[in-house]
């Protein structure tokens, strides 16, 4: 009897599941910087929601990439619902907070998929997923530079958000 | 009379190969099948690759992936909301698959046969992929 399952894909299931919800994760990010991006346009913040505004395009596209690693592979992609995410923030700064803490749960959540790789031998998807370490390595260091930022200059002096918005928005070029 | 009489009387050599291909078909088909309930049954097809489905005289063949959205489809199912639901519409749920193979009213006990069934295939499914892990194993 011929071995369909394996046949049809070189996912096991376990793999499929932490994959799809790394995708999930991944879009769920990208509208968090949406949001993050529309507030601080809103609040005349441009350079830094123009930056985040790229950050969520990049977050998108790395939603899509594993999306498409899973129908490569032949598994089944499932395609995440729109959760609803955080609208208003306090601050500038908690802006950045935020953008950081998320990042650290996108770092945890690569990690858990690389250890379920290993778990289950499938060294095809962790040389995959090596890439998302690489980037999250970056992503993380660049949310970090965003508030230093805030140690460097005084939001509350004259020109301070003004500084603050155009040396945040140089980050990462 | 022996079977060399009758095989020459009817010139039954002639078809024997064929014989042989339909036999061949038969027994791969009764040794693939996947699970069997009361309600019905599941074999794998190796010819077309793929599963059918023979649930309460439907009959309904898929692609493994198409298989196993369906089967995830009938586990989603919440059972227990139909169940304390008392209006007449909880009684039953359509279920349908992809590409419409399967379209059919199904009520709670149903949904639950034909959850078995899918869970059971799906079972079997997995076992022999890891049957077949082992042995490409041993072999290499």
């Amino acid at each position: 009897m011929k071995d369909l399952l394996r046949n049809t894909t070189s996912l096991s299931e376990g793999i499929e599941q932490i994959l799809n919800l790394q995708a999930k994760i991944e879009s769920d990010a990208s509208n968090k910087y949406l949001a993050m991006a529309a507030w601080l346009d809103r609040n005349g913040y441009a350079n830094t929601a123009e930056y985040l505004y790229k950050q969520a395009e990049e977050e998108r596209e790395h939603f899509l990439k594993v999306f498409k690693y899973i129908t490569d592979m032949g598994g089944i992609a499932i395609t995440p619902a729109v959760a609803e995410v955080q609208q208003e923030f306090a601050s500038f700064r908690e802006v950045f907070e935020i953008a950081l803490q998320n990042e650290i749960a996108v770092t945890k959540a690569v990690n858990k998929v690389i250890a379920k790789c290993r778990a289950e031998n499938d060294y095809a998807t962790e040389d995959f997923m090596m890439w998302y370490v690489a980037e999250q390595r970056e992503e993380e260091k660049n949310a970090r530079r965003a508030l230093e930022f805030f140690e460097l200059i005084n939001e509350n002096e004259a020109a301070g958000k003004f500084a603050l918005d155009v040396q945040i928005a140089k980050i990462g070029e | 009379m022996s079977l060399n009489y009758w095989c020459n009387s009817f010139n039954l050599y002639k078809f024997a190969p064929l014989l042989l291909i339909t036999m061949k078909q038969i027994s791969d088909l009764t040794s693939n099948v996947l699970f069997e309930t009361e309600k019905g049954y599941t074999y794998q097809c190796d010819t077309t690759d793929s599963i059918v489905v023979n649930f309460v005289d439907t009959v309904s063949s898929y692609k493994v992936q198409d298989f196993l959205i369906f089967q995830r489809k009938v586990n989603s199912v919440d059972i227990m909301n139909m169940l304390y639901d008392l209006s007449d519409q909880s009684d039953a749920q359509l279920i349908e698959t992809t590409k419409k193979n399967f379209s059919r009213n199904l009520t709670i006990c149903e949904i639950v046969q034909l959850r078995e069934l899918l869970n059971g295939t799906k079972f079997t499914l997995s076992l022999n992929s890891m049957l077949c892990d082992v042995l490409i194993a041993n072999l290499a």
